[in-house]
């Protein structure tokens, strides 16, 4: 099976060399045939794939420790479904998973527009078979996983080596979060690769206006979800595993994964304005290039050591690969941009300077920025040390710093775009629209003031969360509201419809709401409190309005791990509440420890106790507990992110038909956008909601 | 609703999300000096954790840190002498952000810098933009105007008004 896999991925790496020889000779003859076989060969390089990645987690699950990737990363007492999540848990593995997802994407592109587009899809063929070159040259020849242990025997012949079992998977990634936090980021990673080379092949090709992004819009929103819910569960994993306490540490791994989203994120918003406008044409075409780089950075930062990461791909030496690759992706869109950047050229006007045009633009402005603060701080300890010979510490306190006035800036844009309309907002509506949303918000910041609260940043979260919440609730009544008053439908299921009519518009005010309540929740840090304890049996920590007493030690024995655990009885006000368990693990094949963090959540706070080890001075277990208010807002913020996306993803409904008498003097006009035609043109086919 | 229940609504809403918040500050406990000196300094055993919050326990770097700045902090120095002696025993690569002078200062400058030109960016796009607008009505205005396009602008202007008034109710 090894030499199944081993071959199927060499004959894979031949097929796209194929597919983008003759992908090249097709754009250039035209031929029918050629361009069906660059097709054809591009479908078998990604069955190719998914055999090879299928025949390596064949060998995880038999065991094969002849092979050097699977001995290093599981053994024979490993759990079934972890043998699975061992595929990506190592270099090797994870950019075979890369080129997995990749050809996930690919195969569904061509077979989605198969027949469809003859002048754009072989050049989206020739780019997406480049990627997946590089990634295939990594798999077969510079980072295989299918390396065997060898040893010479008698006459000096090389033979198999088999061992009797495996080091096992990390700890840390015995952790069910693992089996889905990787392949969800990735599938971000490798899905920008798509809205990537439709952005290159149209600008190569010169295909005609706006198509591609058309054809690219919902591929971005599916790359942008899985990179939103893989960060997230990234920072859950963080948060529960590792037993620090936070989610979030501006590690340059997460550094990276954040970046490309904050540009895909700025994409996603600046596209709107070259559907609706034909505006910033230029701009939406780099902005695609420059995620797509920056998921080739943030994985040649992961995996060259360049920067100092608690990720082991840090120490591996294939970094240089993924610089050249970077190199000439930039070499490629430069040389793209220059020949054809007369085909970019659009006639970009703007009515006013308070419009959703601008506020889109200072959307971007704001993102790009986060962006390169994020990179700064990423790249500057290499910087400093090329500069100056010494490397330094880039840490939390900058990031946070830096990033928590652009995040509010975001937050308040956030609810001022929707507010605004395309071309020009009268200063009358502004206030209309602005009144209660602002006046809300400052309530709310004045209450909390008034409550006590002193953190700036806390009460501006909150005044901006109020108000982003209050437009967005708007929104949605003044259309469902219209629609109620015509349908005689009750407002909820009229805010159904008014969704369904413009899924896209309602499922990108899902989203706002969603990141509101990330928001809200990591404004909650500026709380949180810790204490650590040397705790024996009956002993008492408090914390907050929390009292754990210490019940007992236990410990049990799995097949892949022994494991000590604490009881905890958690009271408050003297009433007992909640029992907890943190539990401290031992893995004997890897002589690692790990950590099964106890958490109690609710909306308010979160009672987050570790089981941190032994205190070798006492000889005492020692139990560090935390209190962090309102973590549980991230990941419900998150859920509302994806459930939007996904809102956002569904085709519109068509709108109802609903007859009625028009005025002679021109019909009812609906909100919104001031050019809309009277309905004694159009009869009601569209009803509010149905523009952007 | 009438606009006094809506008010009224969006206050009730306020108080029970602005009560959820509050007690949690109220409960906060206040963090003792060396937690505060320890968030400027990183461990420095390679995790990437603030010293505070390195969770290693048996940590060769975190423990000894944590004894020598409690040693400093119960002698009464103030927080920058506490932060330079760590500074000349462990480097600059001890601060948790860089330092505020010399080279590694830059790196605090950089978002800034993005945003101000970014900002002069959008700004003579816009000016630009709206420029383009105005000679764009400027040379329609001036070009000669025959009547259907008179009377396409007459109702495109009706359409637009009818549209403000109508968007104004909601």
């Amino acid at each position: 099976m090894d030499i199944f896999g081993s071959y199927a991925l060499l004959l894979s790496f031949a097929f796209a060399v194929y597919a983008i020889v003759g992908g090249i000779a097709a754009i250039i003859t035209r031929h029918p045939l050629l361009i069906k076989s660059a097709r054809n060969a591009g479908f078998a390089v990604c069955v190719l794939i998914w055999m090879g990645t299928a025949s390596m987690v064949y060998l995880f699950y038999t065991d094969n420790f002849s092979m050097v990737y699977v001995a290093a990363h599981s053994n024979r007492s490993l759990a079934p479904y972890y043998k699975f999540s061992a595929l990506w848990s190592g270099q090797e593995g994870s950019l075979l998973f890369w080129s997995f997802l990749l050809s996930i994407y690919v195969f569904s592109v061509l077979f989605t527009y198969r027949g469809k587009h003859p002048e754009l899809m072989p050049y989206v063929g020739v780019v997406m078979a480049g990627v997946q070159i590089f990634f295939l040259t990594m798999n077969n020849f510079i980072a295989s996983p299918y390396q065997v242990f060898a040893g010479a025997g008698a006459g000096g012949l090389m033979h198999m080596v088999t061992r009797a079992d495996g080091s096992g998977l990390n700890p840390l990634l015995q952790y069910p979060e693992m089996a889905i936090h990787p392949p969800t980021l990735y599938s971000g990673y490798t899905g920008f690769t798509i809205p990537f080379a439709f952005a290159l092949a149209a600008l190569l090709g010169r295909y005609p206006g706006e198509k591609w992004i058309h054809l690219t819009r919902r591929w971005t929103m599916i790359a942008w979800a899985f990179q939103s819910a893989g960060i997230l569960l990234g920072a859950h994993w963080a948060y529960a595993v590792l037993g620090w306490g936070g989610y979030w540490g501006w590690d340059p791994v997460e550094n990276a994964s954040l970046m490309p989203w904050l540009t895909g994120t700025a994409f996603l918003h600046s596209v709107i304005m070259q559907e609706k406008r034909g505006m910033m044409r230029v701009w939406n075409v780099w902005l695609v290039f420059l995620t797509f780089m920056l998921c080739i950075l943030g994985t040649s930062l992961t995996r060259s050591g360049a920067v100092n990461s608690v990720h082991a791909f840090a120490e591996s030496n294939i970094g240089h690969w993924f610089w050249g690759f970077l190199l000439t992706i930039i070499i490629v869109c430069l040389a793209a941009y220059f020949k054809n950047k007369d085909y970019l050229r659009s006639d970009n006007q703007l009515d006013s300077m308070l419009s959703r045009e601008s506020s889109f633009l200072f959307n971007n402005l704001i993102l790009l920025v986060a962006c390169v603060a994020v990179l700064a701080g990423t790249l500057f300890p290499v910087l400093s040390e090329a500069v100056r010979g010494s490397k330094i510490s880039v840490g939390p306190p900058f990031f946070n710093r830096v990033n928590i006035p652009i995040a509010m800036f975001l937050l308040f844009l956030t609810g001022v775009g929707p507010l605004l309309a395309w071309r020009k907002t009268s200063v009358e509506s502004l206030k209309k629209n602005f009144g209660y949303p602002l006046i809300g918000g400052c309530i709310a910041a004045l209450i909390a003031v008034v409550m006590g609260l002193r953190e700036f940043y806390v009460g501006l979260c909150l005044l901006l969360g109020v108000f982003v919440t209050l437009t967005i609730l708007n929104e949605f009544y003044r259309g469902a509201r219209v629609i109620a008053a015509r349908t005689g439908a009750n407002l909820i299921s009229s805010a159904a419809q008014l969704t369904m009519r413009n899924t896209r518009r309602y499922g990108g005010y899902v989203v706002h709401f969603g990141m509101v309540l990330v928001f809200i929740g990591i404004s909650g840090t500026a709380f949180n409190q810790d204490k650590q304890m040397d705790m024996s049996a009956g002993s008492v920590m408090e914390l907050g309005p929390y009292r754990m007493h210490l019940q007992n030690f236990d410990s049990d024995q799995q097949p892949n791990y022994s494991s000590e655990r604490a009881t905890i009885d958690v009271d408050r006000g003297g009433r007992s509440v909640m029992m907890l368990y943190p539990t401290r693990r031992f893995y004997p094949s890897n002589q690692e420890s790990g950590t099964m963090v106890a958490i109690s959540s609710t909306l308010r706070e979160d009672l987050y106790v570790v089981y941190a080890g032994t205190n070798p001075d006492t000889n005492l277990p020692v139990i560090h507990a935390y209190l962090n208010p309102l973590v549980k807002w991230i990941w419900l913020g998150g859920v509302v992110v994806v459930l939007g996306t996904i809102l956002a993803l569904i085709p519109n409904r068509q709108a109802v038909m609903v007859m009625s008498a028009a005025p002679a003097t021109g019909g009812s006009l609906l909100p919104g956008d001031p050019l809309r035609v009277p309905a004694s043109y159009s009869a009601r086919s569209q009803l509010p909601g149905q523009h952007e | 609703m009438n606009r006094r229940n809506r008010l009224a609504l969006i206050c009730a809403a306020f108080v029970g999300l602005a009560s959820a918040m509050i007690p949690l500050h109220m409960d906060a406990q206040k963090t003792d000096r060396a937690k505060s000196v320890g968030t400027k300094l990183m461990c420095m055993c390679g995790c990437g954790q603030i010293l505070t919050q390195c969770n290693h326990i048996n940590c060769p770097s975190s423990g000894p840190m944590l004894k020598e700045l409690d040693a400093h902090v119960a002698k009464g120095e103030a927080d920058d002498l506490i932060v330079q002696d760590f500074i000349q025993e462990y480097t600059e690569k001890v601060l948790s952000a860089p330092p505020s002078t010399g080279f590694n200062s830059i790196a605090w400058y950089i978002p800034g810098a993005a945003f101000v030109l970014g900002l002069g960016i959008v700004i003579v796009l816009i000016r630009m933009w709206r420029q383009r607008d105005i000679d764009r009505l400027a040379s329609a205005s001036s070009a000669p105007v025959n009547a259907a396009t008179q009377l396409r602008d007459v109702h495109l202007d009706r359409a637009r008004e009818q549209a403000d008034r109508e968007t104004e109710e909601l």
